[in-house]
């Protein structure tokens, strides 16, 4: 009984030192950002590049759109660092740019933007072709299968599902914080969540069957 | 077991999947998926799903991230250079107030006699003597107030 409530009691601790840690972390961020630190936004798009190149790959499903907002996102980020609220993580805040950037975007091709119209027409054929860089032939042959199968489901998708997808499974950003970057309600988000994922789950079966 | 009951536990798959299913919801769908072999290949199935979706390969071009250090490194310098240094505010702050110490006497005389020239009531040219003073200072909180709403608006509102 006392191992267990001094390992709670540790636990605590830990985690209260984290959250410190991360709230040091976030206001260290924060004054960065708001002096233009051009070393800070280094190691930013060194740190993120990776998960922001993925949700924008997700969110166009197209190769040259994510790598143009790529770059506009940090450009953003660089400009507009003075409004990141270090009580607030810095993911979500990230994405939430490159998401209205994309907005912007397709706005400047419509008049009225659902993220749930821009739909496979466009999308369908431009998801990221997989990796083909290592591993055995016939394994590699295999997985580029299963991940063509994959990219081809995925492009079926409307952008805003896909959105959704890739917060939660890749990032496992809570439901609430996807709201936040999205800009929709929480019923619209857990919509899109289910219906993506199920969409997803029938084009696979569709496809393997 | 009837029609109901399944279409609850296909829902439920996916509330579990996505993270959001509650305790209660849980225990009644892991029952079911013991006893109902049709939802079990369909949880089967979504797990698969799942699987798949988080094992996407995204290939990054390294040149892509070069290029966007240059373009952010030149921009910051461009930003940078034309950002007033923080020593000069102050100093004009504090040349400002010295300025305003040196003058209110002379002004406050100035706004007393043109009041005794043209017959104004004291509480009036005593008004116009404060606004002299705090009408610029109105301007500017405004116009660097709109500044940022602007800037705020352009994130938020897309």
């Amino acid at each position: 009984m006392e191992t267990s409530s001094v390992y709670l009691g540790r636990m605590v601790t830990v985690a209260e030192a984290m959250g410190k840690m991360g709230d040091e972390e976030s206001r260290e961020l924060a004054r960065g950002l708001r002096a233009r630190d051009p070393g800070l936004l280094d190691r930013l798009i060194e740190r993120y590049q990776y998960r922001l190149f993925r949700y924008l790959m997700f969110l166009t499903g197209r190769r040259e759109t994510a790598e143009d907002l790529f770059q506009e996102t940090w450009m953003r980020v660089l400009e507009k660092g003075n409004l990141y609220n270090a009580r607030s993580r810095f993911e979500p805040w990230l994405f939430s740019i490159a998401h209205n950037l994309f907005i912007d975007m397709v706005r400047r091709n419509r008049s009225v933007v659902n993220l749930e119209s821009v739909d496979c027409l466009e999308m369908n054929g431009h998801f990221p072709p997989a990796d083909t860089s290592s591993g055995v032939p016939a394994d590699r042959l295999l997985r580029d299968e299963q991940n063509a199968i994959v990219a081809t489901a995925l492009g079926r998708l409307p952008a805003g599902f896909r959105e959704v997808l890739v917060l939660r499974f890749h990032e496992d950003l809570p439901l609430e914080e996807i709201a936040a970057v999205v800009g929709s309600p929480l019923p619209t988000v857990k919509s899109r969540l289910y219906r993506g994922l199920e969409k997803l789950r029938e084009g696979l079966e569709g496809a393997t069957s | 077991m009837n029609a109901n009951s399944h279409s609850r536990a296909k829902l439920l798959i996916l509330e579990s999947r996505a993270g959001t299913i509650e305790q209660p919801e849980r225990i009644w769908l892991e029952d079911h998926l013991r006893e109902c072999t049709a939802c079990s290949a369909h949880a089967t199935s979504m797990d698969r799903t799942v699987q798949s979706l988080r094992l996407v390969p995204i290939r990054l071009d390294p040149s892509v991230v070069a290029a966007t250090r240059v373009s952010v490194r030149a921009r910051a310098d461009q930003l940078g250079s034309r950002r007033i240094p923080r020593v000069w505010l102050w100093l004009t702050c504090a040349l400002s107030w010295a300025w305003i110490a040196e003058t209110c006497m002379l002004l406050w005389r100035g706004f007393a006699w043109l009041g005794s020239r043209f017959g104004v009531p004291s509480p009036l040219w005593q008004m116009a003597f404060a606004l002299w003073w705090a009408v610029p200072a109105l301007v500017a909180a405004m116009a660097l107030s709109y500044r940022s709403l602007q800037g705020a608006d352009s994130l938020s509102n897309p």
